[in-house]
């Protein structure tokens, strides 16, 4: 069984990048011949190029909610974005539920059996800085740990 | 675990960063003026000033998930320029071949998720089919996986060269810092050749499903998407569109020469207007002037990107894409075409240029030559360089110290040549939509449609989820009293 762990976001710009510092933490911690830490600066179908292959893929995002509780970890599912699926949304670019859709349906046999999304929440993201949100910086290590956790659990 | 929270996501989740118009009815409920917001991403020259200049191509990878091979290669010469370094013969063979497999990749991406729910689906299709899922049902099924395998066939050309497929970082003042081998150049010519056979069996599908429909012929035509404008790309010496390097061309609403001019001459030719509504930046043609929004001779809006480069062009390089780009302009009624999606054809008209490119350049046994680089010894100061970007034209700007230290940086990002004509086409199918307070049902479709032909990069430099910018439509009262709103979320 090979898993992946991928860290998604921005390093330079704020928090966005909160996938990539996760993901920076964790490739010193894990090592193992069956199990991957990457990141990537990309979403989409750029998404779907790198958890193609794997059983199992952990996914370490930055999201944005209503209520901006910069800092708030939530553990989520596919079924959790499925209402996202595109109809015809915003152009340039298609969002993660509806690249696994077309992933499902042409290359059905490299689709990971098992996907864990980490959301965090956000704060500044439009802002090209390599810092943080304080309050963000000090998540890392408690979404390190719930990765870990969830690696073991496997 | 206390952490740990539980939440819905769906359409309806809120958030601060979708765009957002907002259309404004006189008394008798016509459109008086629609307004266009949406978030930019900021600070990104700041961020960049007392770096060393020779990180630029690979920082600027960083703006966009989407286009970094551009901001790459538009940094990369902008190095050549700085160092006043000529890249080998080979070097810029291998930058010219990297560089056309990339616009062949994202334009048929693009054409096949997001433009092909407009033109091949439909606008009247149900929302649940306008995706990249009823495009195929309609092409038929195997076109999934052709798109599948083009892209990555075109991708492999970018890891090949320019070291990953996603973030190149090939690009050095004077040349790149890897040769081909022979092994490699055989992949580069059997990508090329799977390209070229893909954007021809694309540019088909498109006549079948697309110009073979006179609803759809009666769309790309009508008044609701036209406007008439200049236009701007790079050119070749003999005139054809070129995305790597040239002159800047730019064209009449007639289709007549108004300019040519170098790269590093941009600032007598362009200017930004700002808007007190907005953060964005209009960019005009500084010769002609700002006359606010309106196109025609006398008003300096330009419009860049696929249609605009075939409009500047007298033709294309290479014999299939000519054949495309001459079909094209008989059917649109010659020469300039001011029909804003025919952008989509275009884009198709460009892969099929750019698949040609790049196996004509595979096919140039130099390619392997260990000739790759310049080694700069000038002391820089100031460098400039421009390519076309799948989004239209793209500009860097540098100016440093003796050493090298960046202490001045300007981008004009492709959108922001269209930001204009943008708010323009959304305000033209606004009018059209709305009469007398009365609003159609199609609204936010066809206004849509407006956006995607232009393919907008548009903060698209944030991954957070869900992954998409929504986009609201709120319509006001002379009294700017809310009378309805539209949206997807």
């Amino acid at each position: 069984m090979k898993t992946l762990i991928l860290g998604v976001g921005n390093p330079i710009l704020g928090d966005d990048g909160i996938g990539f510092h996760v993901a920076q933490e964790l490739a010193k911690r894990i090592n193992g011949e069956n199990i991957d830490v990457r990141d990537a600066n990309t979403s989409g179908l750029g998404l779907l190029e790198n958890i193609a292959g794997y059983d199992k893929v952990i996914i370490i995002d930055a999201i944005e909610t209503e209520s901006r509780d910069i800092g708030g970890i939530y553990k989520l599912g596919l079924e959790d974005l499925v209402n996202t699926v595109d109809q015809a949304s915003w152009p340039h670019g298609i969002n993660f539920a509806t690249a696994i859709e077309f992933g499902r349906k042409f290359a059905a046999n490299q689709m990971p059996k098992e996907m864990v999304i980490f959301a965090i929440g956000v704060g500044q993201v439009t802002k090209f800085t390599g810092e943080m949100t304080a309050k963000l910086t000090e998540t890392v290590p408690k979404v390190v740990n719930l990765v870990l956790k969830e690696v073991s659990s496997t | 675990m206390s952490r740990m929270r539980k939440i819905t996501i769906d359409p309806i989740t809120r958030l601060e960063g979708h765009g957002k118009i907002e259309i404004f009815l006189n008394d008798a409920g016509d459109v008086d003026r629609a307004y266009l917001q949406i978030p930019e991403l900021r600070g990104f020259e700041k961020f960049c000033e007392g770096r060393p200049a020779e990180e630029m191509p690979r920082i600027t990878t960083m703006i966009c998930g989407v286009c970094p091979t551009a901001h790459h290669m538009a940094s990369t010469k902008t190095l050549d320029d700085l160092w006043k370094v000529e890249p080998t013969s080979t070097a810029k063979k291998i930058r010219r071949l990297m560089y056309n497999a990339f616009m062949a990749e994202d334009h048929i991406l693009h054409f096949f998720f997001l433009g092909g729910p407009d033109l091949i689906v439909g606008p009247t299709a149900p929302a649940a089919e306008r995706n990249i899922l009823g495009v195929i049902g309609k092409v038929g099924l195997e076109v999934g996986g052709k798109v599948i395998e083009a892209r990555k066939r075109l991708r492999n050309v970018l890891r090949i060269i320019g070291g990953k497929p996603v973030m190149p970082s090939c690009g050095l003042p004077g040349g790149v810092s890897k040769t081909i081998s022979e092994e490699e150049r055989k992949t580069l010519i059997e990508a090329g050749e799977y390209a070229v056979e893909f954007c021809q069996f694309a540019l088909k599908a498109f006549d079948d499903i697309v110009l073979r429909n006179k609803d759809y012929i009666d769309l790309i035509t009508g008044d609701i998407y036209k406007h008439r404008t200049y236009y701007m790309g790079l050119v070749d010496e003999n005139n054809k569109v070129n995305f790597y390097d040239g002159m800047i061309r730019v064209v009449d609403p007639d289709g007549k020469e108004f300019a040519t001019f170098r790269p590093q001459e941009y600032l007598d030719h362009i200017r930004e207007h700002v808007e007190p509504w907005s953060y964005m930046k209009f960019c005009y043609l500084k010769n002609v002037g700002w006359k606010g929004f309106t196109d025609g001779e006398g008003s300096g809006i330009y419009r860049v990107a696929p249609l605009a480069r075939l409009n500047v062009a007298d033709g294309m390089a290479t014999p299939l894409a000519q054949e495309a780009y001459e079909k094209l302009f008989e059917t649109l009624g010659g020469k300039p075409a001011h029909n804003t999606l025919a952008f989509h054809w275009a884009r198709l008209v460009e892969a099929l240029y750019a698949s040609e490119r790049v196996l004509e350049l595979a096919r140039d046994p130099e390619l392997t030559s260990p000739d790759i680089v310049n080694l700069p010894t000038e002391t820089p100061k100031e460098g400039i360089g421009v390519v076309e970007a799948p989004r239209g034209t793209l500009f860097h700007h540098y100016q440093t110290d003796e050493t090298g230290i960046l202490t001045g940086v300007n981008l004009i990002v492709a959108t922001t040549n269209n930001m204009a004509p943008i708010v323009m086409s959304v305000e033209k199918a606004a009018k059209s939509l709305i009469h007398k307070g009365e609003v159609s049902d199609g609204l936010l479709n066809m206004i849509e449609m407006a956006f995607r032909a232009y393919d907008p990069c548009m903060a698209c430099g944030t991954h957070a989820l869900p992954g998409q910018m929504p986009l609201e439509i709120i319509i006001c009262d002379p009294q700017s009293n809310e009378i309805k709103r539209l949206s997807r979320f």
